[in-house]
C-alpha cells in the first residue's frame, strides 16, 4: 500500500526574485503593499487594469481580450523586474481558460448559424494564448506549458518550474490569469454559488449571506536557483491533495508534509487560507488550520480578489510581499499571533483541490 | 532513470480501441467522411474524422451519465483501455491521470449557450459546468479511481505530447510511480467554425506532405499511455521493453497561428529529443509526422526535419485515417507509434502523390512490414508555437 509519506509534496529552495500581480485590487505598483483597499459592491470583481501602454502596442491593445492584457503584462512585468531578458521556461496556467474570447466567438457561430465568422476571437480562445504571446514578444523559444486543471491548475506550474530547475533550468517564470466570463458567471449564479447582491468584498465571511464572490486576475513570478539582491524570499516547499470530504479535511496530510520540510507546526509565523465564503467549506478548513497552528497568525485573501480557480496565485504574491516588507497587512488576519511573517503557509482550497505552499524569509 | 510503457489505448475514427484502430492502420482504411453524429451545417462540406458512436452508445462503453461531454466519454473509453493493459493495480502505487485537451466541455456549452442568446437567465444552465478542461480531467479521474494527482495540459494541438513528457517527469523525479498520460478532444461546432474561418481546412479528404495539399480534416478521439517506473516496470514481471527515451518542448515565438517558415520551434522540439534520448539523427527509424496537411505546417515541419536528419528515415503522417484530433493528437499517435513497433510496421501516408518542390524527401506511400523499428519519433506543433517531440525506444528491462 501507499503510505502518505510518499503523496506529492516538493521541498527545496527557490528564490522568488521578480513578482507581478494584477487583481481587484491595486496591487499592480510594487512599490506599494495593499496601502488602499478597494471595496467592491458586487458579488463578481473585476481587476483594476493598469495603463497597458508602457508594456504592449497600441494595436496589441485594442486587439487582445483583457485576460491576454492583463495576463502578458503581468507575465511582462515580473520579467522586467527580475531582471531576466529570457528565462529557461515559461509554465502558465489558467483555470477557465479565455472565457471573454470564447464566448465572443461561440455567439458569432450561434448569432450566425454557423455562418462565416472572423477567426480573430478563435484564435485568441485557446488556453496557451498568454503564455505564447509571452513567448513571442521576448522572442523565448524555451519550454513553454499551459496548465489547466482547477484548484491545481497553478500548482501545475509550480511542479513543472521544480523539475525544469533540477533538470538544470537557471530561471522559470511561472504564473496563472483568469477573467470572468458572463456567461459562466450566470451559470454560477443560477448554481446559487455566489453571495446575493448587495454584498461587499470585505465581508466574505459573512455567512448570513452565504456564498462566493467570483474574482480574476493575473500573477506571475520568476523562480530561480540563486538569491540576487531584490529576492522577496524563498518557496521551500509544496503539497497537493484531493479530498471528497467536504467537512472533515486529513489533517495527516498537513502533518506529514511538514514532517517532511522538517519544520516544525509552531514554527509557522502565518497561515494565509483558502477560505471564500461558503460555510460548509470554510468550517472545514478553519477547523483543520486552527487545530493544527495553534501558535500561528491565520488569515484570508479571497475577500480581496475573490474566488477562482488561480486565485492560490494571488496568494502566492502575497507571501512574496509579505516576506520582503516583513509586514502582514491587518486586512489579512483573522486570528492574530502578532509574529513577523518569516514562515509562511498558503493553505488553499478549491472545492475538492487543496495545495499547500510553504515559503520563508531570506 | 528510465520511464516505460505499460500500456495503452485509444479512440478515434478508425476505431474505439487499440485491436480495431490497428486493423484499420495495417488495412490502409480510413476513417474520414461524412459527419454524421455532431448536428452541424457543415456535415456534408467538411469531411472529419468522427468517432462514430453517439453520446448515449460511448456512455454505455464507459459506463458513464450519457448526458456526460463527449470529450470526457471519449477520454474515458481510451484511458481505461491503456490501464486494464498495464494490469496496474492503482492502489499500490503512486498514480496519476495527465490529460490534456483544447475543447473542454464545449459540446455542452455550445448547446446551453444558444439557450442562453434568447432565454438569458431563464435558460437551463448547468450543461456548461464541466466547460472547462479539468473538469473533463476530473471526470475520468473518477472513473478510473486515480486520487493521488490530476493535472490537464492546453497547448493546442502539442498538449498531449507535453502531458507525457510531463507525467515522465514527475516519475523520474519520484513525485509519481505510475502516470496515465495523454489526452482527448471532440469534435464541436465551436471548432469547426474556427478552423474553417482560419481557412484551414480541406473541403475533400487532406492530402498531408503532398505538393498539393490543401488543409486538414478535423478529427476525434483520444490517446493514452501508461508511464511507470523503472522499479513499477520490474514488479509487473512483463517484460516491457517499450520506453519513453526522449523529448523536448520549445516554443516557435513567431506567431500565434502560423509556423515559422524555416520551423524553428519543430527544430528544436527534434533536437531536443534527440539531445535527451542520446541518439544520433541516423537511428531514428520511422518519423510519425504531425504532417497536418496545411500549406504552413507540412512546409515549416519538413524543411526542420531535412535540417535536423542529413538522411530522412521513413516518414508519415496517420492524420489521414484520423484526420487532426488536435489536443488528442499526440496521445492518438503515441499509441500508434508504439503498435508499428510491437509489429514492426511502418503505416503509410493515404492518398500521397506529388512530391512537396521545397522538399528532398518524401512519405512512405505503401505498407512496410517486417521492418526493425527501435527508435521511433513523434512529431506534434500547435498553435501559440508550441513544438513537442517525443522519442520511444525499444529496450530491454533487465
Amino acid at each position: 500500500m501507499k503510505n502518505l509519506n510518499e503523496t506529492m509534496s516538493v521541498h527545496g529552495d527557490v528564490f522568488i526574485n521578480g513578482i507581478s500581480c494584477i487583481s481587484p485590487q491595486p496591487t499592480f505598483d510594487n512599490a506599494l503593499f495593499l496601502a488602499e483597499v478597494k471595496v467592491h459592491s458586487k458579488n463578481k470583481i473585476y481587476t483594476v487594469e493598469p495603463d497597458y501602454s508602457k508594456f504592449l502596442d497600441a494595436i496589441a491593445i485594442r486587439r487582445m481580450s483583457r485576460i491576454v492584457k492583463f495576463g502578458t503584462t503581468a507575465g511582462l512585468t515580473a520579467l522586467k523586474e527580475s531582471g531576466a531578458e529570457k528565462p529557461d521556461a515559461i509554465s502558465t496556467a489558467t483555470g477557465y481558460g479565455l472565457l471573454e474570447m470564447s464566448q465572443r466567438f461561440l455567439q458569432d457561430c450561434v448569432a450566425s448559424g454557423e455562418g462565416i465568422v472572423s477567426p480573430t476571437t478563435f484564435i485568441q480562445s485557446t488556453h496557451n494564448t498568454v503564455s505564447s504571446n509571452i513567448a513571442i514578444i521576448i522572442g523565448c523559444n524555451a519550454h513553454n506549458n499551459t496548465f489547466s486543471q482547477k484548484g491545481f491548475s497553478f500548482e501545475s506550474t509550480l511542479y513543472d518550474a521544480f523539475l525544469m530547475m533540477k533538470e538544470g533550468a537557471q530561471k522559470v517564470l511561472i504564473g496563472a490569469y483568469e477573467e470572468i466570463g458572463e456567461f459562466n458567471y450566470a451559470s454560477m449564479l443560477q448554481a446559487n454559488e455566489l453571495k446575493h447582491e448587495p454584498c461587499n468584498n470585505l465581508e466574505t465571511f459573512n455567512y448570513q449571506n452565504d456564498g462566493n464572490i467570483l474574482g480574476e486576475g493575473a500573477a506571475f513570478f520568476v523562480l530561480e536557483n540563486e538569491k540576487r539582491e531584490n529576492t522577496y524570499g524563498k518557496l521551500i516547499g509544496f503539497h497537493t491533495f484531493l479530498s471528497t470530504d467536504d467537512s472533515t479535511i486529513p489533517s495527516m496530510e498537513i502533518e506529514t508534509f511538514f514532517q517532511k520540510q522538517g519544520i516544525a507546526l509552531t514554527d509557522v509565523d502565518v497561515v494565509l487560507t483558502g477560505v471564500n465564503g461558503k460555510e460548509v467549506f470554510d468550517k472545514a478548513l478553519l477547523a483543520v488550520t486552527e487545530k493544527l497552528f495553534t501558535t500561528s497568525t491565520i488569515g484570508a485573501f479571497k475577500h480581496l480578489c475573490g474566488e477562482y480557480m488561480t486565485a492560490s496565485a494571488f496568494a502566492f504574491w502575497l507571501a512574496a510581499k509579505m516576506l520582503k516588507t516583513n509586514t502582514v497587512p491587518d486586512v489579512l488576519v483573522l486570528k492574530h499571533a502578532n509574529r513577523k511573517p518569516n514562515i509562511i503557509l498558503i493553505y488553499n482550497q478549491y472545492l475538492h483541490y487543496h495545495s499547500l505552499m510553504l515559503f520563508k524569509n531570506v | 532513470m528510465r520511464v516505460f510503457i505499460a500500456g495503452k489505448g485509444t479512440v478515434s475514427a478508425i476505431g474505439s480501441n487499440c485491436i480495431e484502430s490497428w486493423d484499420a492502420l495495417r488495412n490502409l482504411r480510413s476513417g474520414i467522411g461524412r459527419i454524421s453524429v455532431l448536428p452541424t451545417i457543415y456535415a456534408d462540406a467538411l469531411p472529419a474524422g468522427e468517432v462514430k458512436f453517439s453520446n448515449k452508445e460511448l456512455a454505455d462503453i464507459a459506463g458513464m451519465d450519457a448526458r456526460t461531454s463527449r470529450t470526457a466519454l471519449i477520454s474515458a473509453i481510451a484511458a481505461k483501455e491503456a490501464l486494464l493493459d498495464s494490469g496496474i493495480d492503482i492502489k499500490k502505487y503512486r498514480t496519476g491521470f495527465i490529460s490534456a485537451n483544447t475543447v473542454g466541455g464545449m459540446d455542452k456549452t455550445e448547446i446551453v449557450y444558444s439557450e442562453y442568446l434568447t432565454k438569458k437567465s431563464d435558460a437551463q444552465l448547468t450543461g456548461v459546468m464541466h466547460h472547462d478542461s479539468g473538469s473533463i480531467t476530473e471526470l475520468v479521474a473518477d472513473v478510473l479511481g486515480i486520487k493521488d494527482f490530476i493535472s490537464t495540459i492546453s497547448t493546442a494541438c502539442s498538449s498531449s505530447a507535453n502531458s507525457m513528457m510531463y507525467g515522465a517527469r514527475l516519475i523520474k523525479s519520484n513525485l509519481l510511480d505510475v502516470v496515465i498520460a495523454g489526452g482527448v478532444d471532440s469534435l464541436s461546432r465551436f471548432t469547426i467554425s474556427g478552423f474553417n474561418a482560419l481557412m484551414i481546412l480541406d473541403n475533400k479528404l487532406c492530402v498531408p506532405c503532398d505538393e498539393n495539399r490543401n488543409g486538414l480534416n478535423l478529427g476525434e478521439g483520444a490517446g493514452y499511455v501508461v508511464l511507470v517506473s523503472e522499479r513499477v516496470a520490474k514488479e509487473l514481471g512483463k517484460n516491457l521493453d517499450l520506453i519513453l527515451s526522449g523529448y523536448a518542448n520549445a516554443n516557435d515565438a513567431y506567431h500565434q497561428t502560423a509556423s515559422s517558415p524555416e520551423g524553428t520551434g519543430n527544430f528544436l522540439a527534434m533536437t531536443g529529443a534527440l539531445k535527451m534520448s542520446a541518439l544520433q539523427a541516423s537511428q531514428i527509424d520511422y518519423i510519425n509526422l504531425h504532417g497536418t496537411g496545411t500549406k504552413n505546417n507540412d512546409l515549416s515541419e519538413g524543411l526542420a526535419v531535412q535540417k535536423v536528419f542529413e538522411k530522412v528515415p521513413f516518414a508519415s503522417t496517420t492524420k489521414c485515417f484520423t484526420g487532426h484530433t488536435l489536443g488528442a493528437s499526440a496521445g492518438v499517435e503515441a499509441v500508434y507509434s508504439l503498435l508499428s513497433m510491437e509489429h514492426s510496421t511502418i503505416i503509410p501516408n493515404l492518398r500521397f502523390e506529388t512530391q512537396m518542390k521545397e522538399l528532398n524527401f518524401s512519405p512512405v506511400t505503401t505498407l512496410i512490414e517486417n521492418i526493425e523499428l527501435n527508435h521511433i519519433l513523434s512529431n506534434s506543433f500547435g498553435f501559440g508555437g508550441n513544438c513537442s517531440s517525443l522519442i520511444f525506444s525499444k529496450t530491454t528491462l533487465n
